[in-house]
């Protein structure tokens, strides 16, 4: 009897141990949390994931940054009214609601750089076994896209849930919205840290990866958009002991040769190429009249038929370049051709800006964006031109603001940007003239990069530059709708998108959505 | 095989007792000299213990172990009865028996008219009929064999009460979804188990040749399918294939040819050449009239009158396809060992041209008895081999190919003048489409697919009454797929593209059981089984997609200039202990008890294992004294169950946090990135499901009538869901357990012998259930839409309403004038657009908030009900000498369709489609305001008839008259190697009557997927009607 008891317990033990070893299966083709976070290697590929969803941020980030403002607009495609091509009209035109999904995608990718880098601020913490060093840059690198997340959507959003820790379970996905400055104030701890942590550009050209060169320049944007000015200029100052400096001519700044050039403080990284992980960079022919063949200025048979057709330089841009300006012809340029029915686009002739008046009968003319177009492209996906964040251009014009609004002369900073695009240099003038010189310098040096709609927000200028503009574009397109391109204040903040309201209860809603 | 007299001990003694009397006390004065044997059987087998009477005569015997009968007559001409329990009795008329020689009859009894001792097929075994204390419903598969169908689920359609199977899509080979008493859930599968001779599947069931199967038995309610614990809340569809009887040995051939062909009455109406040229025109017209004075018509729009018909790219697509099946069976059986070889082939081509499919299959079923029966073993063996061509592209639903067809202008060609395709054929003003003919043919998508199903069994009695039992199985696959796009229709043209991936799966089962039979003091039986089940699952898997094809020549990757890939790796794995307990009193009191623990690797470490217990009861009222006044009742059994089963149908290690990989570039290169990607949840269980029935079983007038009744009550709760996320959780999703769901319903069905002499016969048999379902609870906010898109946002499932409840806006026709329109909500007004996107002639749609402006949020409501009231089937079978005539029907009464493949893209306004000829008569002005269906084409305006209106909605319900097949049997000589030849014809989906506008009144752009949408209606493959001629032959 002993015995069998014996065995009894003998084999339950046996079985007992094999169930769970049965049972506890795990990913062979993937990590889990558990096994994952412990080298180097593996958080400096978990601070790569955290750049990763910069791609798909650009790909949205100009409907709401660029099109929603007076420096571009949209071609016609009244013969497709699907939501697809209707939802980017609406932004353009400030008609649109909560339910558009080139919002909803702009605040997903921002939340989506955030996630990541919380999971590796939050690892860092308990991890063992890394140099100091690789600690502050992962924890330096992961602090400034948070911050510049963060920056991007307390502007377009307003006050937007503050998630700091990695979201563990379902309960910790639900927040309310924080309040605008405590938003500001997890920034500027961020972008104070990342400062700290990160070190400066070792060489030229850059890897790519956020430096404090980088860190610098968003805390002084984000300064100079709280108006703190004296805080501003200090921290832009320190830039060119760095080593950053302006290209010598203003498109090659642009030139994929020269990525991550001494002009560059930060920008978003493209490849081009049919390789697992590639990301070719597919707005240079998005921003071109939909097609479906573009090879007269992609130099390869790209159909943009779908996505282009967006982005398109408004006459009102066009004009705004004083008339020397090289800049123009850098980032603009002329395509004639035809329309169809279908709102397809036959491309003919490829014209320079500068001067251009009238197309030829039977055709119309098109501006373009050009500042991003390096034909001929190799591969029909996309181009390898990264897309800038922050230059050093940019910063002289915030130092510029900065001194100008502490009543200093912004003469020094605001003429080398001018000077390098073969203008004169501005002359002195009061602080509110200069204010209106900087902002229209800033137009025309950073046009298509996505920093107008903040500007023209900032300044406060928005509903009534934008207002007046709209009148204009209507009368010279007339297939944007007549109630269109009406701005009421509400509308200086974007709808929180429907999706995320209608899930979670704690979320309010903007005001006039 | 069965032994009756060991199950009945009871009976034993009299029995015994009857055959000695018989053979020991003749009652005829003459000398019995002539002697009559033979066997009795049903189609399953020897019956021992049935009865046989010379009528007129005290002579009578009962069949012994073996089933066979020996009696002694004097000699004459008599007529011999066969009796048996449940069976009908059956008459042998004119049976000659002399001095000189013994006289062989053999006698079969009527097989499902209610033979309650009949032992079918249940989960872990089988048992008698009577016995059974769950839902149980059987089908015999001979019956089934007529119908030229290549999946089994087709032949299912409308045969059993409670199970829905419907053909959602024509595509060749696939498209038919089950659904056993209304299973849904929100994640995870909605199948049931399926379980081949003890094997539970793990892979699909499309490679199953029909043939192969002997019976269905479809395990419905809570007690019957708590054995498999974790994976029967979808119930259980065991299915057992072909075992030759002892004394077969003979050969069968099937043959089957047919034709398939979509009916033209249901074909989409669109508008030809003339008069989409016609519409455009009239189109341009309105634009100048109310938009823009100087719009120009496109030229080819300018004189309508010189265009014919056009290219009717519905003809150019679809054909008459052929669909053709062979089979080969060869049975032989002695006492001790049974062999079964079958062979198979079917070919389907499908009614869209350049698609189809083939499958080659075979089956050896090898079973043995030794050592004098105490040890019996087996092996079954399937391998398979299926060839899909072009059936698995998107063809169903937005953006399949068989929308495409409505993208193509009728005013464009298909080929240029040197016979290659024009691939541009969209007329101006038409999205930029590619020509769809082109589509289909240069496109390949085949996949191939090797399928291994393999089982044995050992059954050793130990000792008297105590059985061990071992059972192993392996359900291997391997699929390879060949794609390939030529780059006439890539995308970006001239950019072919494509993928060679293989996947190769496999699963093993291993079983061990004891059963224990225990009779005692007479009037107790007593029934355990105990055991222990593991099974594992791994699954790997690579992909590989080239581009740069310098041309079309050679369409596999090595002529891709740049190719990359990726390969994957799964697995999961589940292992369990069961126990049933089965006790019976006097054979009429019954009682189950069952209890499965699972082990899964799928759920949350938190909840690794669950436990799904059951019981049951049943009383056999016509076995007591009081009924026997009731002498039309044959039989009468109540029963009950109550158990709880589970659902683990879903991702293997979704209840993990896992990584992904992202990519990025640093110093120019391209660098990996590696982050958690999925949020997993360690308390993710499986979905619990308690399930409540009550029925009756009910035979009478000589048991040509039977009926049976269920009624079920279902409560699921923990539903899986993969629940949205905020996204600024950085995550979009979380596999969590979400809500609750109830469903109840009735089920009746009816089986009755209509006539039954020797020369017409007629059987019917009807079933009917009436199912319902109501959600009960979900997680904030309460409802889950389909996604955030109105115009394809169809349905919303929320609490306190029905699955997939369609939800949209309330149609009010259109604005009749401008005092209307001054009257009515408009869509999107604002203070500077007050009549926003509405005008006189556009849709107008009920103002539910009453704020005095139609908008998407506030303005939709739910607008229709999907659940049919009742669904049901009814079968006919008839002989009458030597001809056979089966029709069977299925048919569906209330719910509502949504039909947005003709509102959201055949009534396009916008022009960018050709629309339904029907379109024509739209709104045009205020003296030419049309039907008032079709709205004007003002440019902006047609925006709100994209977004579902209650006009979009239609009543469901169909009667379709699934099959009718007519056969004749030719009467052959003894002597004759053939033993029987039938010849038949037959017509599947020969009649759909229906009101629905569409092309099938059963379609589902999600399959029978209650969460992904029921009821709707997006462009599905076609189901063909197929007229076929068969042919079975035996020979023996």
């Amino acid at each position: 009897m002993k015995k069998t008891i014996v065995y009894t317990l003998v084999i339950s033990l046996v079985t007992s141990a094999c169930q769970q070893r049965f049972l506890d299966l795990a990913p062979k083709a993937a990590y889990t949390d558990n096994t994952y976070f412990q080298t180097d290697a593996q958080f400096k590929q978990a601070v790569t994931a955290a750049y990763a969803p910069l791609l798909d941020l650009m790909n949205n980030d100009f409907y709401v940054s660029e099109m929603r403002s007076d420096n571009t607009f949209y071609q016609s495609a009244l013969a497709n009214r699907g939501t697809a091509l209707v939802f980017r009209e609406n932004i353009s035109d400030f008609k649109d609601g909560a339910t558009n999904s080139y919002t909803a995608a702009e605040w997903q990718y921002l939340y989506q750089i955030i996630s990541r880098a919380n999971i590796v601020i939050a690892r860092l913490k308990t991890a063992s076994g890394l140099s100091a060093a690789s600690v502050n840059s992962y924890d330096g690198q992961s602090k400034f896209l948070r911050a510049f997340a963060y920056f991007k959507l307390v502007r377009l959003f307003g006050g937007v849930p503050l998630f700091v820790e990695p979201v563990k379970d379902a309960n910790g996905a639900f927040k309310p919205r924080a309040t605008v400055e405590q938003v500001y104030q997890q920034i500027i701890t961020d972008a104070t840290d990342a400062i700290q942590e990160l070190n400066a550009p070792a060489k030229f050209p850059q890897t790519g990866e956020a430096t404090k060169g980088s860190a610098t320049v968003l805390l002084a944007d984000v300064l100079v958009t709280l108006q703190r000015w004296t805080e501003a200029e200090t921290l832009l100052a320190t830039l060119p002991a760095m080593g950053y400096g302006l290209q010598a001519d203003y498109a090659s700044a642009f030139l994929p040769a020269n990525k991550n050039g001494k002009e560059s403080l930060f920008e978003v990284q493209y490849l081009d190429g049919t390789t697992t992980g590639t990301t070719p960079n597919p707005l240079s022919f998005n921003f071109l009249p939909r097609s479906t063949n573009t090879t007269l200025l992609t130099g390869v048979a790209i159909n943009n038929s779908g996505a282009g057709g967006v982005n398109t330089p408004t006459p009102d841009l066009i004009s705004a370049y004083e008339p020397t300006d090289k800049r123009l012809d850098a980032s603009i340029g002329i395509t004639e051709g035809t329309y169809n029915a279908s709102n397809l686009f036959t491309f003919q002739a490829v014209k320079s800006v500068v001067g251009y008046t009238t197309p030829p009968a039977g055709r119309v003319a098109v501006p373009y964006i050009k500042k991003y177009l390096h034909a001929p492209l190799t591969a029909l996906t996309g181009s390898a031109d990264n897309f800038p964040i922050y230059r050093y251009a940019e910063a002289l014009l915030l130092l510029a603001e900065a001194q100008n609004e502490q009543g200093k002369s912004p003469l020094a900073a605001l003429n080398a940007v001018r000077n390098r695009a073969g203008l004169l240099n501005a002359q002195a003038a009061d602080q509110a003239t200069m204010r209106q010189v900087i902002l229209h310098e800033r137009r025309v040096e950073l046009a298509f990069e996505n920093k107008r709609w903040y500007d023209l927000v900032r300044s406060g200028t928005a509903i009534t530059t934008l207002n007046a503009f709209g009148e204009k574009i209507k009368a010279q397109a007339n297939y944007l709708p007549a109630d269109g391109r009406i701005v009421t204040p509400f509308r200086l903040l974007f709808p929180i998108p429907a999706a995320e309201v209608g899930l979670n209860p704690l979320l309010t809603q903007n005001p006039g959505y | 095989m069965r032994n009756l007299f060991f199950l009945l001990p009871f009976k034993t003694g009299v029995l015994l007792g009857c055959i000695l009397i018989c053979r020991l006390s003749p009652v005829n004065a003459q000398p019995a000299t002539g002697v009559v044997r033979g066997l009795i059987s049903d189609n399953t087998g020897p019956l021992p213990g049935a009865t046989v009477q010379i009528v007129g005569t005290q002579t009578g015997g009962v069949a012994d172990a073996n089933g066979r009968y020996r009696l002694t007559v004097a000699p004459g001409t008599y007529t011999l009865a066969a009796t048996f329990v449940g069976y009908a009795r059956k008459e042998v008329k004119s049976v000659n028996v002399s001095a000189a020689t013994e006289r062989v009859v053999d006698i079969q009894l009527g097989a499902g008219e209610g033979n309650q001792l009949q032992e079918v097929t249940v989960s872990y075994g089988r048992q008698r009929r009577r016995e059974i204390t769950g839902s149980v419903a059987t089908l015999d598969a001979s019956l089934l064999q007529d119908m030229p169908v290549q999946q089994f689920a087709q032949q299912l359609q409308g045969k059993i009460a409670g199970v829905s199977v419907q053909q959602s899509s024509g595509q060749p080979g696939r498209g038919v979804d089950f659904r056993i008493r209304g299973a849904a859930s929100f994640y995870s599968d909605n199948q049931p188990l399926f379980v081949v001779d003890g094997l539970p599947l793990t892979g699909s069931i499309n490679n199953i040749n029909p043939n192969e199967i002997e019976s269905f038995s479809v395990l419905k309610d809570a007690s019957a399918t708590a054995l498999y614990g974790s994976r029967a809340a979808n119930g259980v569809v065991l299915i057992t294939t072909k075992h030759a009887k002892a004394g077969d040995a003979k050969i069968e051939f099937n043959a089957s040819y047919g034709v398939q062909k979509l009916p033209d009455n249901r074909a989409p109406n669109v508008m030809n050449a003339q008069q989409y040229a016609t519409f455009m025109n009239e189109r341009y017209q309105d634009i100048r009239r109310y938009e823009n004075p100087s719009a120009v018509t496109p030229a080819e729009y300018e004189n309508p009158a010189q265009y014919g018909a056009g290219t009717n790219w519905y003809k150019l697509l679809t054909r008459a396809a052929p669909i053709q099946n062979y089979d080969l069976t060869v049975q032989s059986a002695t006492e001790k060992s049974s062999s079964t070889a079958l062979f198979g082939y079917q070919e389907q081509q499908g009614v869209l041209i350049n698609t189809g499919t083939r499958l080659f299959s075979g089956r050896l079923n090898k079973d043995l008895s030794i050592v004098g029966g105490r040890v019996k073993l087996g092996f079954g063996l399937a391998p398979s081999y299926r060839i899909d061509h072009n059936n698995r592209l998107a063809t169903d639903g937005v953006g399949g190919l068989f929308e495409r067809i409505f993208e193509a202008s009728p005013l464009k060609a298909p080929l240029n003048a040197d016979g290659s395709y024009n691939r541009d054929t969209y007329s101006p003003g038409m999205v930029a489409y590619i020509n769809p003919l082109a589509q289909f043919n240069l496109t390949n998508d085949d996949y191939k697919t090797t399928r291994i199903l393999g089982n044995a069994f050992l059954n050793y009695d130990v000792v008297k009454g105590l059985q061990l039992k071992l059972n192993a199985g392996i359900d291997k696959g391997n699929e390879i797929r060949h794609y390939y796009q030529s780059g006439v229709v890539s995308s970006t043209v001239n950019n072919p593209n494509g993928t060679s991936s293989a996947t190769d799966n496999g699963s093993y089962t291993a079983e061990g059981y004891l059963d224990y039979t225990l009779d005692f003091r007479t009037d107790h039986h007593l029934n355990l089984l105990a055991g222990y089940s593991a099974q594992k699952f791994t699954q790997e898997s690579n992909t590989l997609s080239g581009l740069g094809f310098p041309n079309d020549d050679i369409t596999y990757l090595t002529a891709a200039t740049s190719v990359t890939g990726s390969s994957n790796y799964t697995a999961y794995s589940l292992l369990s202990t069961l126990v049933r307990l089965n006790y019976s009193f006097k054979e009429r009191y019954l009682l189950q008890g069952a209890f499965r623990r699972d082990g899964s690797s799928r759920f949350g470490t938190n909840r690794q294992y669950g436990n799904f217990p059951s019981l049951s009861a049943g009383w056999i009222v016509s076995d007591e004294p009081f009924m026997k006044r009731f002498r039309q009742i044959n039989f009468l059994k109540l029963r009950t169950s109550y158990g709880i089963t589970g659902n683990n149908f879903f991702g293997n290690y979704v209840a993990q946090s896992t990584t992904s990989n992202y990519y990025y570039n640093f110093n120019n290169v391209i660098t990996q990135g590696t982050t958690i990607g999925n949020l997993g949840n360690p308390n993710l269980r499986w979905e619990r499901s308690r399930q409540f029935d009550l029925g009756f079983e009910l035979t009478l007038l000589n048991s040509r009538l039977n009926l049976t009744y269920d009624y079920y009550f279902k409560n699921t709760d923990g539903l899986i869901q993969s629940r949205p996320l905020p996204t600024s959780s950085g995550f979009t999703s979380i596999l969590d357990n979400v809500g609750a769901l109830a469903f109840w319903g009735h089920e009746i069905t009816l089986n009755t012998v209509n006539v039954s002499r020797p020369d017409f016969r007629w059987n019917s048999s009807f079933n009917v259930s009436f199912d319902r379902n109501r959600i009960k609870a979900l997680v904030d906010p309460g409802y889950i839409r389909r996604n955030n898109t109105v115009t394809s946002d169809y349905f919303r499932n929320q609490v306190g309403h029905q699955l997939g409840e369609f939800y949209g806006f309330v149609f009010e026709g259109l604005y009749r004038d401008a005092a209307d329109l001054d009257a009515s909500a408009k869509y999107q007004a604002t203070a500077t657009a007050p009549n926003g996107l509405s005008d006189i002639g556009t849709i107008k749609v009920k103002d539910i908030n009453g704020d005095g402006v139609i908008d998407d949020v506030n303005d939709r409501t739910f607008i229709g009900k999907p659940t049919p009231t009742f669904t049901g089937g009814f079968s006919n079978n008839l002989t009458y000498k030597k001809f056979d005539l089966s029709i069977s029907t299925a048919f569906s009464v209330g719910g509502q369709l949504l039909n947005a493949a003709k509102w959201a893209y055949q009534t396009n306004l916008d022009g960018s489609r050709v629309p339904l000829a029907a379109a024509a008569d739209r709104w045009r002005s205020l003296d030419s305001p049309g039907s008032g269906v079709y709205p004007r084409t003002k440019t902006g305006t047609t925006g709100l008839g994209r977004s579902v209106n209650s006009q979009w909605l239609e009543n469901a319900s169909y009667f379709t008259v699934k099959n009718i097949a007519l056969g004749y049997t030719f009467g052959l000589s003894d002597r004759s190697a053939l033993k029987g030849v039938r010849l038949y014809a037959s017509v599947q989906q020969a009649l759909v009557l229906t009101g629905y506008s569409g092309m099938n009144p059963e379609i589902n752009f999600a399959g029978q997927d209650a969460t992904l949408g029921l009821k709707v209606d997006e462009n599905a493959y076609p189901i063909p009607r197929t007229f076929a001629v068969g042919l079975s032959a035996t020979f023996k």
